[in-house]
Formats: structure tokens, sequence, C-alpha cells
């Protein structure tokens, strides 16, 4: 491909606007196609907490993001704004000796992979966060994991591009090999399509892809948060119970964890929890155990006003690893989502890895890793055990 | 009466008349101030009625308490706006839920909520009155010694018929068949459990944003109402009634009463309000009421088709600049009022699933039921008709959700009403340059310091509110929805807990305590 071709994003959530971002520094022509009103106010983007976190579940999704990590560093400025990086760090909290154990484990593979971490043990989480729970046996920081405020971060992204033609309010009914057919009876060709439609990723393939697709299909998880009124300054870090990251791979139950993101206006954020769902209307006996889970860490801070709650949905795949790479069977049309719970985190290293795979340019990390197409053999794989 | 108590502002001891509510306590000591915005400027008082949020406060160590929704006590402590630390989590709520249970749950003790719980329990349904406010009444029987005449036969009735009332308690979530509300000073927690819910929230003041809107001392219209009957003392000050409606008219009134040299402003045409005198002729009922407003307006300087261009001061309001057939006029003020008419307080009843209007009224049927089975709505919160609308409203609600049905003459009757209602309306139209004065550097909303022209080329309530944070405090855009900017965006905002913001955030664990009525 060179600069004269084209390239259809279909979905203006963080992950297409970063893509276009990239086609775009390139020079190509691109042209982006969302369903809603604008970039970053519809889907996950609209409703995820926004802490860039350095995962360390597995190797290769350590390396994407901490990539992302490293693009959202170098991109948006470190103010303590809602346009910037707002170095905050991660403080995984752990109940209990088993809990630390495993802290101790993810300090090892985080330090391996370079990533700057420490234990905290005793009373010294106490100095590092005075609003915890006494009974808190220590925890792992990472201090440089942020946050980001999404739907602005994306908007920004957006209107700093020049020469995207952007379709709002445009819905994709069904999604070809080069070419994608719109509600409004249009239809569009290029020489690359790029779906990044979120939970909606896989559901407009027809054909011997679209049975790829119902093979393995996109898993919605619904989460739930709150954020309370301002001036509340009483955590320095995104505190997440160490428990966390164990609910976060179970796709099919429902897991409550405590998750708590200040956020630079002096509000928190108070999440999370998983279970099966598109991001329906607000469930108050669930929203009862976030809160209650978060006192649980941070007691008092259940008392605090509330101004909002809302519900969103993560795209998860069945390996819980996002698809960047081409859709199985098709030549022009890509795949760019499936990225759960840690998708504004990884955007900008997803999208710097596609774009130099449509491109056939070196890539920064290895794409065998994400490609749709190993998950044929990640069912083989478990059929021989 | 005239006794008086302690609070303590800031550290600083002040003294204050009993009864007060705080918001007119803290205004009549000079403390106009009460909290300062996200950019820093002081902000105060502005509907004076638990919709805006402007004048909260850390009152006893509870966060975001709204000032002008409670009473003045001794010893209380009042902290403004401070950045609250740790010490925040401490503060000694109680979040057990305890829970009641009721044939009939009414929200809104104004006059549709108190007929409405008068003739269910008549008929013999158990019934709960919750309601925001220090005291029963709602807007127009509000009060601080005494209630007024007509609501005194209502709350008579209802004592008789055994009505029960969460007075001071706000409803934030729930859905048919169950409310939780929360005590506006403490947060505290009851769960009702009701068979049948009537919504009577009433209305609230349309604010349009002008340049100096937000200066401490610009207050709403119906706010200097509630606030002099709230005990501020507006004796010898020199105040400024404008904005639109027959609203002005009761607030000019009362305030020239009490002592205050006003000035009355409407923005509509003598013209445009001549257009009652036909529906007023067809209504005898409210000869007598008008020509007694008439002559206690005899001398007040009263003016049509001007409006308020602009409030100047240092920290509150010290000038005015109105706009006259004559020319601008700049006006040295104690005070400006300003409102636009009122608009549906439609929130409660759109959280429970009733569909709204394109006005943002509830839809009911003739019988007040609203889209839900089993929810029915009486008052302004179904078209702004006025208080005897109200009134009539809620009778035939409380009768309808008794199982009964409610007598042709009376069913004529609210639809007489709401044909007044219609006639001040279009007697009162906007005039286009009150919408324009919104210029760009006007904040369009106040909680979170947005500028109108920080919403240029947006067209969506989704990118105003994620992108620009429009909306995103705690009025939860009750003020600036109604904004000309608003008024052109596409979509609305989904309706999700807490239907209002109180004081103690959401969590709440049940009690063992299971007491029924
Ligand atoms: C509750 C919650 C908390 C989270 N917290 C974090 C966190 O702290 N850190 C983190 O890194 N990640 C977090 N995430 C995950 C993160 O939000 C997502 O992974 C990320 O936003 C995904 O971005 P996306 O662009 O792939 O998808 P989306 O943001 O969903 O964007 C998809 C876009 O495609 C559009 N679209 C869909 N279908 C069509 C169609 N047919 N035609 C046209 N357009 C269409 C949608 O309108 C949408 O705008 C969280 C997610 C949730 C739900
Ligand atoms: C500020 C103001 C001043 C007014 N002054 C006059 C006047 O002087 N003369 C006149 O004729 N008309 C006046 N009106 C018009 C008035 O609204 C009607 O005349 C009449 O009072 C409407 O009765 P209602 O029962 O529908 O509602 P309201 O009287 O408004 O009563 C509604 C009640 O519901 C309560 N409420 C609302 N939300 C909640 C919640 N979530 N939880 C618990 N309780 C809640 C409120 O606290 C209030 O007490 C005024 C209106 C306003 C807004
Ligand atoms: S002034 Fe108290 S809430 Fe508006």
């Amino acid at each position: 491909m060179n600069q004269r071709h084209h390239v259809i994003i279909l979905g203006a959530g963080i992950a297409g606007v970063c893509c276009a971002r990239e086609f775009v520094d390139r020079g190509f022509k691109v042209s982006l196609i969302e369903s809603g009103p604008a970039a970053g106010v519809q889907g996950a983007t609209a409703a995820g907490m926004g802490h860039i976190v350095v995962n360390d579940g597995d190797p290769e999704v350590l390396r994407l993001c901490l990539r992302g990590r490293e693009l959202w560093r170098e991109r948006l400025n470190e103010e303590e704004t809602d346009q910037s990086y707002w170095r905050s760090g991660t403080l995984w909290m752990a109940e209990d000796d088993s809990q630390m154990e495993a802290l101790k484990g993810a300090l090892g593979r985080l330090q391996s992979a370079g990533v700057e971490s420490e234990l905290i043990e005793g009373e010294r989480l106490f100095k590092v966060e005075p609003a915890l729970a006494r009974d808190l046996v220590g925890g792992l920081r990472i201090p440089h994991d942020g946050v980001v405020y999404a739907p602005k971060v994306t908007a920004n992204l957006w209107n700093e591009l020049e020469q995207v033609e952007s379709y709002f309010h445009t819905a994709v009914v069904e999604i070809g090999d080069g070419w994608v057919q719109l509600a409004n009876g249009s239809r569009l060709a290029g020489d690359a399509v790029i779906v990044a439609t979120g939970i909606s990723l896989l559901d407009h393939f027809t054909g011997a892809a679209g049975e790829w697709a119902r093979q393995f299909p996109i898993l919605p998880r619904e989460g739930h948060l709150a954020i309370t009124a301002r001036g509340t300054r009483i955590l320095g870090h995104h505190v997440v119970e160490a428990g966390y990251q164990k609910g976060a791979h179970q796709v099919s139950e429902e897991a409550v964890a405590c998750a708590i993101l200040p956020r630079p206006t002096d509000q928190l954020c108070l999440g999370s929890c998983r279970r099966p769902g598109r991001g329906g209307p607000v469930d108050a006996q669930l929203l009862q155990r976030i809160i209650d889970r978060c006192e649980r860490f941070v007691p008092g801070v259940s008392s605090l006003p509330i101004l909002r709650t809302w519900t969103g949905s993560r795209a998860a795949t069945s390996d819980g690893k996002p698809l960047i790479g081409p859709m199985p069977g098709l030549k022009r049309t890509w795949l760019l989502g499936g990225f759960e719970g840690l998708g504004i985190t990884q955007a900008p290293a997803a999208a710097e890895l596609l774009c130099q795979r449509v491109l056939g340019e070196a890539c920064i990390l290895d794409p065998g890793a994400w490609d749709p197409a190993r998950m044929r053999s990640a069912v083989v794989g478990r059929l021989h055990g | 009466m005239g006794d008086r108590v302690r609070i303590q502002v800031d550290g600083a001891t002040i003294m204050v008349e009993s009864g007060m509510t705080l918001a007119a306590a803290m205004m009549m000591s000079g403390l106009a101030a009460m909290r300062r915005s996200p950019g820093g400027d002081p902000r105060g008082v502005l509907c004076a009625m638990g919709s805006c949020h402007e004048c909260r406060a850390t009152v006893d160590g509870v966060r975001g308490v709204k000032t002008c929704m409670i009473e003045v006590k001794e010893g209380q402590k009042i902290e403004r706006d401070q950045p609250l630390g740790l010490a925040s989590l401490e503060a000694k709520i109680d979040r057990s839920i305890r829970t009641v249970e009721f044939d009939l749950a009414v929200i809104g003790a104004g006059p549709a909520g108190l007929a409405a719980a008068c003739a269910a329990a008549e008929l013999g349904r158990s019934v709960v009155i919750i309601d925001e406010s220090i005291r029963p009444g709602g807007r127009i029987w509000s009060y601080r010694h005494e209630p007024p005449l007509a609501a005194r036969s209502w709350l008579e009735r209802a004592r008789q018929a055994g009505v029960q009332r969460l007075q001071g308690y706000t409803v934030y979530r729930g859905q048919p068949g169950e409310l939780e509300v929360a005590g506006v000073t403490d947060g505290n927690r009851v769960r009702v459990i009701c068979h049948k819910i009537i919504v009577a929230t009433g209305a609230r003041e349309r604010f349009l944003p002008f340049p100096g809107w937000t200066l401490p001392g610009v207050v709403g219209a119906g706010a200097l109402q509630s606030l002099i009957k709230g005990g501020l003392d507006v004796r010898d000050r020199t105040l400024l009634v404008a904005g639109s409606g027959p609203l002005l008219l009761a607030v000019a009134r009362l305030a020239n009463e009490s002592g205050a040299r006003v000035t009355l402003a409407e923005q509509a045409s003598f013209a445009d309000r001549s257009g009652l005198a036909i529906p007023l002729l067809l209504s005898p009922s409210r000869w007598r009421p008008a020509l007694n407003l008439w002559n206690a307006l005899a001398d007040v300087e009263k003016s049509s088709s001007s409006w308020v261009k602009e409030a100047r001061g240092d920290g509150r309001v010290e000038e005015v600049v109105l706009r006259t057939p004559a020319g601008d006029r700049v006006m040295a003020v104690d005070g400006l009022a300003v409102g636009y008419g009122l608009i549906p307080e439609s929130r409660v009843a759109a959280g429970l699933g009733c569909d709204l209007d394109e006005s943002g009224a509830v839809r009911v049927d003739a019988h007040q039921q609203s889209s839900i089975p089993g929810i029915l709505c009486a008052g302004e919160l179904t078209g702004v008709a006025g208080n005897e609308a109200a009134i009539d409203e809620g009778l035939i609600a409380g009768i309808v959700a008794a199982g009964r049905n409610p007598q042709s003459r009376l069913l004529a009757r609210v639809r007489r009403h709401r044909f007044w209602g219609q006639a001040l309306e279009s007697a009162h139209p906007l005039r286009d340059e009150v919408l324009q004065l919104a210029t760009e550097d006007v904040i369009a909303c106040r909680c979170e310091d947005v500028a109108t022209g920080d919403l240029s080329g947006v067209t969506s309530f989704r990118e105003a509110r994620l992108i620009h944070r429009l909306g995103m405090g705690p009025c939860q855009g009750r003020v600036c929805e109604s904004s000309p900017i608003c008024q052109r965006l596409t979509g609305s905002d989904t309706i999700r807990p807490p239907w209002m913001v109180v004081p103690s955030g959401l969590s709440t664990r049940v009690s063992q305590v299971r007491d029924s009525e």
C-alpha cells in the first residue's frame, strides 16, 4: 500500500481513533465511521475508568500494556488535568499473606520486564496511603502507571487529526473484504477496512468470515462504576485489590472487586465488577456490593456523596486476549478489538502494531500473539489436551 | 419566634434567628458566597429549593448538605468549601436502613401531594408522604412559623386521615413497589415498600444564563420568595425582580410587603400578556386574586419588554444593566432575583420509568396515570398550571390510587386549569434577545464551570457531558439543561440512580429493624 490508498476505520472509540492517527501520520487517506454522535462518547471508551496499568498476567499482555503506557506518556503531558496523563501510580492491595505472595510473583515478572515497581509491607503501606484499612498486609506499587480520561483524550486525538473524513451517526450493517455496507444504504470500499467496533467487533461479518465470527464470539462483560463529588483528595494511587486480576479472568461468572481511581478533579471513581452483559441499566444490588467492597479497603469511602453511576461493557475474547490482525479468510479487512478491561491502556500500542502489519512494516511487538487466526489453534490446542 | 441561636461558620461564631434556613441566615450575615466553583469563583444560593446544589457546604461533618434545605440549629458547624481530606471519611453516618411499608407512597408534600395523600387516606389506604423540604406545603405554601390558611386545612385533613410523613427526606432511587430515601441533614436511610406511588415533585425554575449570573446575590425569582419565607430580612434593600412569568408578580409582592424597594421587570411585552385578558374573563375565580395582586403592586415600579443584560459586582452583585424600551439602565442593587418561568421536575418519575413529553412533563392520562402501571403523577411535573390544578390533579390521583373513580366534575376542572396554564405560558413567550445573552464566556454549567463557548460545535448531550463535563456536577443538569445552548443538543441523559445527589453516598446496609406501619 502507498499513500494514495484509502483506509476505512469502523468505530471512533479509543482504538479506532488511535488507529486513524497512525494512518494519518503516515499520510494515508482515512475515513472514520461511527454510529454515535462523536468520537469517544459511545461504547466502552465512554464508560471505562481510564486506569493506565501494566498488567503482568501474561508476558505478551505485559508488553502490550507497557508499550501502550509508553506511548500515552510520550503523547500526553503529565499534568493533573482531564487532557493529560496523570501519573498517579497503581497500588495493588493484599488482604493476607497468600495475596502478598502473589504480589511478590508479580513483582518478579514486572521487574524482569524492566517495569519499575516495589513491594510495600507493613506500616509503610499506611504512610503511602493513609486511607487504607489497617488490617491490610501490604501492597505492590507501580509508580509510572496513571490515569487518562478516555472520552476527552479520544476527542482531543480526533480533533488533532487533519484530513480524516468522519461520518458520525452512521452505522455499519455489513462488512466484507475491503468493503462495508452502511445503514444509510451506501457502500464504501477501501484498500483496508479496520474494524474497531468494540463489543460489536464481529457482529457484521457474513459468509465464511461470519462463520468464523460465530465460532469465536466476543463476550460482552458488563461493569458498574460510580463517581463521587469533587473535593475528596484522600488517595494518591489507583488502589486495586490484589484479587482483582483473578476476577478479571473469569469470563462467565459475576465478580466484584475494589478498584478506586482518584481523578485529577478530586473525584473518586469507584468500581468494579464483571458479569456477562452489554451494559444495561444500573443494578442497585450489584452497585451496593461494589461500594461495600470498596468500603472494606478504604473505610468511610461508601459515605461520600455519589454524583453519577453507570455501566459499560468490555469486549472479551474466549482466550482473554485482543484481536489485532487480519480477519481470518479476508485480505483487506482487519480486526482491532477484544481488549476486555485494558483497552484504554493498550489502544495506542495495538493501533501502532496493526498499522505496522497492514503496511508490512517491521513490528515493534510480536504480531503473532495477537493474530486472530490463533483462535483456531487455541481450540485445537485445547482439544488435544 | 425571635429566639437566637449560635452557629459557627468556618470557625467564626455568628448569631442568627432561630427557624431560619441556613442559607438565609448565612446571606443575612454577609456570607452570600458559600463555595468556590472548580475555577475558583465564589458561588451562592441560586434556586433556594434544593435543585441547583450551589449552596452546599459541610454541615456538622456531613458533606454536600444543601444549606437552603435545612434550618439553623444551636451549635451547628458549617465549613465552606474545604477540600476534604481523610477526616471526611470519618463522618458519623448511620448507613443502616429502616424499612417501612404502606399501600401508597406520595413523593412531594406540595398542594398536589397533600391532596393526593388525603384523598387516598380518606378512602382507607395507608399513606406516607415523602418530602425533601423542611416543612410540608411545597413551593406555594412554604412557611417558617405558621402554615398559611390554605395549607392548614390540608395538613389537618392529612393528620386526621392518618397520613404519615417523612419530612426532610429525599427520594433518590427506587423502582415500582419500592423507594429509597435519605435524610437531607444526615443522609439517614429509609426503604419504603409500597403498592402504588404518586409522584408530585412539582416544578423548578427555569434559569437562562447571562453575563454575571453566577455572582452571589443573583438568585432565582422563586428563590427570593423562598429566602424571604426562610427568614431573609429584605427591609430597605433595593431589589430587582426580573425574568418572566406570573411568579414574578407574587415574588415582587412578597418582597414589597417585606419592606424592600422593589423594581419589577418582565421580558414579555404588554401586548403578549394582554392575550390573558380573555382567559381571565372566562375564569371568575381568578378575578379577586388578580385584583388583589394588582393593588398590592401599586407602588412597585413595573416595566414590560425589559430584561437583565448583565449583573456586575466584586464578589457579589452590586449593579445590574437593565434593558428597557427606553434604553439601557444601570441600577445599583442589593440583590437580583431573576427567573424565566417554571419547568416540570420530572426526574424521579423518569427514573421510575415514566414517559415524558417533549417539554419534559410526565405524560399522564385523565386519571393521572403514567405509562408505568401503579405510578401516578400529579401537579406541576405533568405540566405547569398553578396550584389549583395541582390540588385537583392530586385529588384525582389519590382517588384513582385508592381504586375509585373520580367524579367527572373534578376531571372537567382539571381540563380548565390546563387551559389556563397554557394561556399563561403563551402570554410569556421568551424573546430572542434573552436567549442570546449567553455569550461565549458566560458559564453554562455552574457545577463544572463549562462556558457557553466551550460547547460551540457540540451537537449531542453525550458529547457535551462526556467531553466538556456539562451537567456532570451535583445538580445533574437541572440548571443547565434549560439554557439555550443545551436546547439545540440532540439526545438526552439517561436517568440513573441517584436521581438526586444525597449527602452520604449510596451505600445502605439492611439492618434487622423492620417496622411496618
Ligand atoms: C467498566 C469498565 C471499566 C474499564 N476500565 C478500564 C481501565 O481502567 N483501563 C483500561 O485500560 N481499560 C478499561 N476498560 C476497557 C476499555 O474501556 C476498553 O477496552 C476500550 O475503551 C475499548 O475501546 P474500543 O475503541 O475498542 O471500543 P469502544 O470504545 O467500544 O468503541 C467502539 C466504537 O464503535 C462504534 N460502533 C459499534 N458498532 C458500530 C457499527 N455497527 N457501526 C458504526 N460504529 C459502531 C461504537 O459506537 C463505539 O464508539 C474498561 C471498560 C469498562 C466497561
Ligand atoms: C420556587 C417556586 C415558587 C413558587 N411560588 C408560587 C407562588 O408564590 N404562587 C403560586 O401560585 N405558585 C407558585 N409556584 C408554582 C407552584 O409550583 C404551584 O403553584 C404549586 O405549588 C405546585 O404544586 P405541586 O404540588 O405540583 O408542587 P410543589 O409545590 O413544587 O411541591 C413539590 C414538593 O416535592 C418535593 N420534592 C421534589 N423532589 C423530591 C424528591 N426527590 N424527594 C422528596 N421530595 C421531593 C419538594 O421539596 C416540594 O416540597 C412556585 C413554584 C416554584 C418552583
Ligand atoms: S440554592 Fe440550595 S440547592 Fe439551589
